[in-house]
């Protein structure tokens, strides 16, 4: 049986909700990201001006996040860098794969 | 480069089957590892071999958690604790410290079945679908440009990318279908499949991915094989490690951290 990793400084912190918190972000990521592969792919844009979209989308969703919880972010995550920066890079390529599928079909398929 | 004009019928029976297909086959795997852990029973430890394996592993356990949490426990506790691990002449660190190398051949833990087939079923729901897949659209589907990928790319790309095309000039924007494999495939349908699943499949996946990502890279050994040469090593540095340990109680801070607390609190 794996135990669940506990340290020390964890102690403060309520386990079960940043779970729960890091999941509906992770959600959120993902749905950004299909948008804005969506929105590059349609709208037939070329080489950086796409990535230049899922950047501006991947901060826009940030902001929201950050509106929706009034900028209090250590009551809701662990780090303000957690919360809206880290996961940029692991969702480009989910990104990069709509983009190619819709760009493909809408403009030259 | 003038735009090549690429026929609809490619898209209606190669793109879009490309597509669904490996969609279907993504949601079927997860829905094959639900059932298959659904049916997992425990394991019952059969051989000598491993009770003396599972003893090893409970001993780093416990030295490990202690190392870790040592703020909880006062000072004679821990002490007490330590002692009984470390002690020079009865402790279980030292005891265990003096066990002679396992032979490399025997503990491949090949023998017992539980180990051979958890194996057999990453293997199955990982590699195979993947190698399965590859030689599906490989062997339909070469030979055509499929698509474009919007951004520019070096040559380097140009024997990945357009596999089974032969013309040289060809852009290098311009893609077979074996590339949308792999765009697919990297791209993370398994996180789409994340969303329609809910978090079950969390940690399943993470597996998979990491393990073809480790194979790729050329290491052969899976994440679960720990260290199997050398336990003695292994108990002296853990030994070394709580012998290091500079303990102090957390209760000692207390007060500090609650006027801490209650400052951030009545400030907001």
């Amino acid at each position: 049986m794996e135990e669940p990793k506990v340290e020390l400084d964890d102690l403060e912190v309520n386990q079960e909700r940043l779970k729960l918190n890091t999941n509906q972000l992770k959600n959120l990521r993902v749905y950004g990201s299909l948008n804005a592969g969506m929105i590059a792919g349609i709208l037939g844009m070329d080489g950086w001006i796409g990535i230049g979209i899922y950047v501006a989308i991947f901060l826009i969703v940030s902001a929201c996040l950050a509106i929706k919880m009034n900028f209090r972010v250590k009551e809701y995550f662990k780090s303000s860098y957690d919360a809206y920066y880290s996961g940029i890079g692991t969702d480009m390529l989910l990104f990069l794969m709509i983009w190619v599928i819709f760009h493909n079909l809408v403009n030259i398929l | 480069m003038s735009d090549i004009l690429i026929d609809d019928r490619i898209r209606d029976w190669v793109f879009l089957p490309i597509i669904i297909v490996m969609f279907m086959i993504q949601m079927f795997r997860g829905l094959l590892t639900k059932y298959m852990d659904n049916k997992k029973t425990s394991q019952k430890v059969t051989s000598k071999a491993q009770v003396s394996e599972m003893i090893d592993k409970n001993i780093t356990q416990q030295s490990q958690r202690l190392a870790r949490l040592y703020g909880l426990l006062p000072d004679h506790s821990f002490k007490m604790k330590r002692a009984h691990l470390c002690d020079n002449k009865s402790g279980i660190l030292t005891k265990a410290s003096e066990k002679p190398a396992k032979d490399p051949m025997q503990s491949m833990s090949m023998m017992n079945p539980a180990a051979m087939a958890d194996m057999l079923k990453q293997n199955l729901s990982g590699i195979v679908f993947m190698a399965l897949q590859y030689q599906w659209v490989s062997y339909f589907f070469s030979g055509f440009v499929i698509g474009k990928v919007p951004f520019p790319l070096t040559q380097k790309f140009r024997t990945m990318l357009q596999r089974g095309v032969d013309v040289q000039n060809l852009d290098v924007r311009y893609i077979s279908s074996i590339s949308i494999y792999f765009v697919l495939l990297f791209g993370g349908l398994q996180k789409i499949q994340q969303l329609m699943f809910g978090d079950d499949t969390d940690e399943f996946v993470d597996d998979t991915q990491m393990q073809m990502q480790m194979q790729m890279m050329g290491m052969p050994t899976m994440p679960s094989f720990g260290q199997q040469n050398d336990p003695g090593k292994l108990f002296i540095a853990e030994r070394t490690r709580l012998e290091g340990v500079k303990h102090s109680f957390e209760l000692n801070k207390s007060q500090e951290k609650a006027i801490k607390s209650l400052k951030r609190f009545l400030i907001q």
